[in-house]
């Protein structure tokens, strides 16, 4: 588990979002922070912003990083790490909907920080992509797109992945998410099931159905390029097939179609029993939506599963989809041969279950 | 030039600053003023005349305002089971929490037997616990570390005239303005922190 969260001390009074450089020497540049020392304990930096020691962390790791700093909390939120492509900003933490197996149970209040985040994605590192992620995150839908477009029109060279419920685009958002800078742009919404009945169930939320048609189909007219996300669960599992040939009628235009297993975290964590769908001794839904999919044209893909838990045929189509800072392998892994390629299990998914379901290839 | 470079460790060897350990039992223990003064140090404080001095293991009361100021710099002791960095995470009062970020595993070595198994990817990222505990650091890493600095920092002010506070390692009003002084005749960005142009210019290099 690579923490995303230090604890720092900060000379500062007020929150402010900084590049951290160990290179000693050269002057950094505006919104960057230097190295001033390292101990067996930590590291301490000075920028404009005055000085910063963190604790918990040698210089080497934190080079290039981008942190969030929160003086009173004392604080140090890493936002953007150099080298990798699993940075997720949270834009918000609240959501309008509930859905069963929510990995991160949505908050009432919403602390707006699209101000810092926005300098976070300008002091990125070169081709960045950038995860966006809530709550909501369209919820707040002109602050992001106003954000996303500041941010492209700067910084050409980054991309954003955003998570969204799709459920607040209009046709008057069209002609805004055409415009080219959205090229740089992917949306990952979620569809559980083809019809309205069954997905508003997963999602807790009448009307979401409706609505997520309706979003998509402006996402459509725009051109704006889609990865649908169908989180496996007991009550979907049967109704795959239907929903593969749902998206290749439907939304063929869609990037891939990303089939995800739970996440033994948040609301699913204590609803596991009646929400996993063991898919070692079920794959047939699966398989038949998967090959549905693929036959018509949509790029479906599997996320969250560990390859030796795929039937063989299958295999290539799970992705190591787990973002590196909270990725795991069980010590029954250690012998196998592809676990480069393996997304391998949540670092808060529980041991013994995992042990149990692996063997190694 | 040169004779300001000397005057730092010569007021280090005079015994000003670098008290950390003695400083932080004091506030470990609670100690009220020593029972050896009977005058409960108010001697002491009316020749102090409001500067931060060190006689024998007896600090000056009078500077003790200034931990309450600045940064929050006093309070912020921790306990001894917090010295590994994340001890203090508890993740309730930030409204912004990320997902679930389980604490670092920084606990001290245990000497379990399952400890020989391989361990998990993605886990040697973190620093090696701190070394074994002399009794001496209550204090957090970051806070001994930021004050070092700091005091570093007024240490070279004072030495050149822009600073007159004590050589406590708490960012106050007074450092502040001592250090917007420093940068405006050095031609430096006005920014009243302690840039990297800052600290070069007073020459508090790198340890």
């Amino acid at each position: 588990m690579i923490p995303l969260r230090l604890r720092g001390r900060a000379e500062a009074t007020a929150p402010y979002v900084v590049r951290l450089s160990t290179a000693r020497d050269v002057a950094p540049g505006p919104g960057a922070a230097r190295l001033v020392t390292e101990d067996d304990e930590g590291v301490a930096f000075s920028s404009a912003n005055g000085l910063l020691a963190i604790d918990g962390v040698c210089a080497a790791m934190l080079d290039g990083d981008v942190v969030l700093v929160d003086p009173q909390r004392q604080w140090v939120e890493r936002l953007l790490r150099a080298g990798s492509q699993h940075n997720t900003l949270v834009v918000t933490e609240r959501c309008d909907q509930l859905c069963v197996m929510c990995s991160q149970p949505p908050k009432k209040t919403h602390v707006d920080r699209f101000a810092l985040l926005e300098e976070a994605c300008l002091l990125a590192a070169p081709d960045l992509l950038i995860g966006i992620s809530g709550g909501e995150p369209t919820l707040f839908k002109e602050e992001l797109l106003a954000m996303v477009e500041r941010v492209l029109g700067v910084r050409p060279d980054l991309s954003f992945h955003i998570l969204s419920n799709a459920q607040h685009f209009t046709e008057q958002d069209i002609p805004r998410l055409a415009a080219p800078a959205f090229r740089r742009v992917s949306w990952g919404i979620p569809i559980y099931a083809a019809t309205a009945g069954l997905h508003d169930a997963i999602v807790v939320k009448d009307g979401a159905f409706t609505a997520l048609q309706k979003g998509l189909a402006a996402l459509l007219v725009a051109g704006a390029r889609v990865e649908l996300r169908t989180v496996v669960v007991k009550d979907n599992l049967a109704a795959l097939p239907e929903l593969a040939r749902f998206v290749a009628v439907r939304l063929q235009f869609v990037e891939a179609w990303s089939l995800m297993q739970l996440e033994h975290v948040g609301f699913a964590k204590g609803r596991w029993d009646n929400l996993f769908a063991d898919h070692r001794a079920a794959f047939a839904p699966l398989a038949e939506a998967i090959d549905y999919a693929i036959l018509h044209g949509v790029r479906a893909q599997l996320f969250n599963f560990p390859r030796c838990t795929v039937p063989a045929a299958y295999r290539s189509l799970a992705r190591a989809s787990i973002s590196d800072w909270k990725r795991k392998f069980p010590n029954r892994c250690a012998p196998c041969r592809e676990q480069a390629q393996c997304g391998g299990f949540f670092a808060w998914h529980p041991d013994d279950q995992a042990s149990q379901m692996v063997q190694p290839l | 030039m040169k004779r300001r470079r000397f005057l730092i460790p010569s007021l280090l060897a005079a015994g000003l600053g670098a008290h950390d350990p003695a400083r932080a039992a004091d506030k470990e223990a609670g100690l009220a003023p020593p029972p050896a003064d009977p005058d409960a140090g108010s001697l002491a404080r009316l020749y102090s005349q409001d500067h931060l001095f060190t006689l024998a293991s007896h600090r000056s009361h009078s500077s003790h305002s200034s931990h309450s100021s600045g940064s929050g710099g006093g309070g912020h002791y921790s306990h001894t089971s917090h010295r590994s960095s994340t001890g203090g995470y508890d993740g309730g009062s930030y409204s912004y929490d990320p997902p679930v970020i389980p604490r670092l595993p920084r606990t001290p070595p245990s000497p379990l037997p399952s400890q020989t198994a391989p361990q998990p990817l993605f886990t040697p990222f973190e620093r090696a616990s701190p070394p074994a505990g002399d009794g001496l650091a209550p204090l957090s890493g970051r806070t001994r570390r930021f004050a070092a600095i700091v005091r570093r920092v007024e240490l070279a002010l004072l030495a050149q005239d822009f600073y007159k506070g004590p050589i406590d390692g708490v960012v106050t009003p007074e450092l502040r303005a001592a250090l917007r002084a420093f940068q405006g005749k050095r031609g430096l960005e006005v920014t009243g922190t302690i840039t990297p142009a800052t600290l070069d210019a007073l020459m508090v290099s790198s340890q």
